[in-house]
């Protein structure tokens, strides 16, 4: 990876992606370039990762003052604990009141059968989407680039 | 690629007009962003989340347009502007788009 420390100079497909991520390769070296990203993909890989530093780079601005306290902030233990544990407990919350709605209504049974068979597949369709579009997610975020914009 | 909001660029004559180029993109936050931002809304200042998502946006729908502009063999993109949609409450919507151009120096 190129983003990882180094010591040995960059091989010639490294200076290819850069030059690529850069807007520097003529015509015919971008289209048969390209044409090799489609098949490679360390490739691929060695483009998106120079793709998020070169996102990152034109973004470089002096920090105002508040962005320093805002970085003090994500180190300060009390901060990031506060943060964690609220949206744990939250989360938490969440999934405890869907099961037990859904235990109240399998259990109801002076509900009708039809009711109690919507409210279950209401529930538990959203926690397999949103688990699926949340896999989605984890599987596209290495690939962009724009997660690492600051403002 | 030369990126500008004026008609034309210092130092170079328009050689030849592409057309209309643009890019858009629509993004939200994660959920547990959502949750610190509604949380910011309540005390007041700069909600984080929410300038960063605004700025990743501003960031895709520029680069779409640029590569757009790129695939069409243009040299810069002038009169740029950006404007906001709304297709889904809690996500940051930007359309960017100029006239793509061939410059030669002046």
């Amino acid at each position: 990876m190129i983003m990882t420390t180094q010591d040995r100079p960059p091989d010639r497909d490294e200076l290819l992606a850069m030059a690529y991520v850069d807007d520097e390769l003529d015509g015919a070296e971008r289209s048969a370039f390209e044409s090799r990203l489609a098949h490679d993909e360390r490739l691929r890989q060695e483009v998106s990762q120079l793709r998020k530093l070169e996102v990152l780079a034109r973004r470089v601005a002096p920090p105002e003052p508040a962005d320093l306290v805002w970085a003090a902030l994500d180190r300060d233990a009390l901060h990031r604990a506060g943060l964690s544990t609220g949206l744990l407990l939250c989360g938490a919350g969440v999934a405890v009141v869907a099961l037990g709605v859904v235990a109240l209504v399998l259990r109801a049974s002076a509900l009708p059968l039809a009711l109690r068979i919507g409210v279950v597949a209401v529930v538990l369709g959203a926690a397999i989407l949103y688990g699926t579009l949340l896999r989605a997610r984890l599987r596209t975020i290495p690939h962009d680039p724009y997660t690492e914009v600051r403002r | 690629m030369i990126v500008v909001t004026t008609e034309g660029v210092a130092g170079h004559e328009v050689l030849e007009t592409i057309g209309l180029v643009r890019g858009c993109s629509v993004r939200s936050s994660a959920l547990h962003a959502e949750v610190v931002a509604r949380g910011m809304e309540q005390v007041g200042g700069e909600i984080l989340e929410y300038t960063k998502l605004l700025a990743e946006v501003r960031e895709q729908a520029l680069d779409r347009m640029v590569d757009e502009a790129r695939a069409r063999g243009a040299d810069a993109v002038v009169a740029v502007r950006m404007v906001t949609s709304e297709v889904s409450r809690g996500s940051a919507e930007i359309i960017a788009y100029g006239t793509a151009v061939k410059l030669t120096p002046r």
